[in-house]
């Protein structure tokens, strides 16, 4: 590769300026001197709006929602509103009722954007926490109700959100320990925390008697939270 | 005894999941504001599960909702929990006229934080084709004019219902933005007449009427009177 050190020792930082820009935009470069040897280290890099520093600024723009600041609000929305309507309109199967509860979210960020706790979790989870109640309690409270603008139901929604978590570096864990689960298990957990299913609803989607659904995600339950404790 | 932490924490991870009674979890929400250990066990289910949400693929909200969440917070909108309709009968609703009922029966989603002042100005919005009121709009102390759906509203597949405002003499409405599904609906500001102020409904593409200007026919109508 062009721009490559010949050897690390004789490494200096103008080789860099040869290496593909792709490399320079994607990676992140440290460059470091160990025991009067150059070490140039690449990292790989997670993408601008990825995690490490989309969470950190979600959590600042939330202290300054506390502090009234409307211009950190509309940031706040304007970042974290299309993935909790995404969240809502999986739960709710309509957009009407999903914007109802994106709606309702925000007023409730911007009345209890103090409350927020950093140290019990992230801005993200607590962001998407309150969409995603106020979208079940919507939707339980409407009964998914016929208004014509649903989104039909898809019976392999839930293996999809499976695999778009080994894209998410905070979900490798929870995605290594949802595999481990039996394939029953895993499959009612997922579809009743992202689809917002029932125990009920769940039975008849599965074609299984409702004590053992419950069994199952009790267990389920169980068995994931030891795996992501070990 | 080994099962009660267990159930303990089953009790926070159905929680989360969502696979509580109404009545349960309720009674959840009001126990985390004063069991921090019970608080701590949803935050940590939810912390372990909320990946899975934030892996879906992103989803653009309609356009107009940054907007009624504006005109919401200049209201002074609060979220008040849901409860289920405690009644059922659809002639109640059309007949009912005071939006104090509506909400004393858990209908509205949003309300004032202080005790809403009497109304200076209501109306009924109605069908074109019928007299039963959808709507109820009334007129707040600060100004704000408030929208409570009564019933449900006819909703043909991806369109928006757009509330217009018609003032006496006037020949052009002026938007008051797309109304919502469910709920009470706050519109801020608007210096408008209040005295016959017709309020119009017309059917439009989802996301509201792109020229600002109603491009469906009118279905819903109602007008303002002074009701004390």
């Amino acid at each position: 590769m062009a721009g490559m050190p010949r050897c690390s020792s004789s490494f200096r930082l103008a080789d860099f300026r040869d290496a593909p820009l792709d490399i320079a935009a994607s990676r992140s470069i440290s460059l470091g001197k160990i025991g009067g040897r150059s070490t140039v280290a690449l990292e790989a890099h997670e993408d601008p709006l990825n995690q490490s520093t989309g969470t950190a600024a979600l959590e600042t723009l939330l202290g300054r929602c506390a502090d009234g600041d409307r211009a950190a609000f509309r940031q706040l929305y304007d970042r974290s509103a299309p993935q909790l309507y995404a969240v809502a309109l999986r739960i709710t199967r309509q957009r009407s009722l999903a914007a109802d509860a994106v709606h309702d979210a925000f007023l409730q960020v911007w009345q209890r954007a103090g409350r927020f706790d950093p140290a019990r979790g992230s801005a993200e989870t607590w962001l998407i926490s309150l969409a995603r109640y106020r979208a079940l309690d919507l939707v339980r409270r409407h009964g998914r109700e016929i208004t014509g603008d649903e989104i039909p139901d898809r019976a392999d929604d839930a293996p999809d959100a499976l695999a778009l978590l080994t894209e998410q570096r905070e979900g490798t864990a929870l995605h290594r320990c949802l595999e481990r689960l039996e394939i029953d298990k895993r499959q009612l957990i997922m579809m009743a925390f992202i689809d917002g299913l029932t125990h009920a609803e769940l039975a008849d989607r599965l074609r299984t008697p409702l004590g053992t659904v419950k069994s199952w995600i009790r267990r389920g339950l169980q068995d994931l939270r030891g795996c992501l404790e070990a | 005894m080994s099962a009660e932490p267990d159930d303990f924490d089953s009790r926070a991870a159905e929680y989360v999941l969502g696979l509580l009674s109404p009545a349960e979890t309720e009674r959840v929400r009001r126990e985390i504001e004063r069991d921090p250990a019970l608080a701590e066990a949803v935050a940590r289910w939810e912390a372990r599960l909320t990946p899975l949400a934030a892996a879906l693929p992103p989803e653009p909200p309609p356009s107009a909702l940054w907007l009624r969440i504006e005109a919401g917070i200049d209201a002074g909108a609060t979220v008040v929990p849901l409860r289920k309709r405690r009644l059922e009968s659809v002639g109640f609703w059309r007949a009912a006229t005071g939006a104090a009922m509506a909400l004393a029966a858990g209908l509205a989603i949003v309300v004032l934080r202080t005790p809403a002042p009497a109304a200076h100005y209501a109306a009924a919005i109605a069908p074109m084709q019928g007299p039963a009121a959808t709507w109820l709009a009334e007129t707040r102390a600060d100004g704000a004019l408030v929208i409570t759906a009564l019933a449900a509203a006819d909703h043909p597949s991806g369109k928006d219902l757009e509330l217009w405002a018609l003032a006496p003499g006037a020949t052009k409405p002026v938007s008051l933005g797309v109304l919502p599904a469910s709920g009470a609906y706050v519109v801020a500001a608007a210096d408008l007449p209040r005295d016959h102020l017709q309020l119009l409904v017309s059917l439009e593409p989802a996301g509201g009427s792109p020229t600002g200007q109603p491009t469906g026919p009118v279905v819903y109508a109602g007008a303002l009177i002074r009701a004390e």
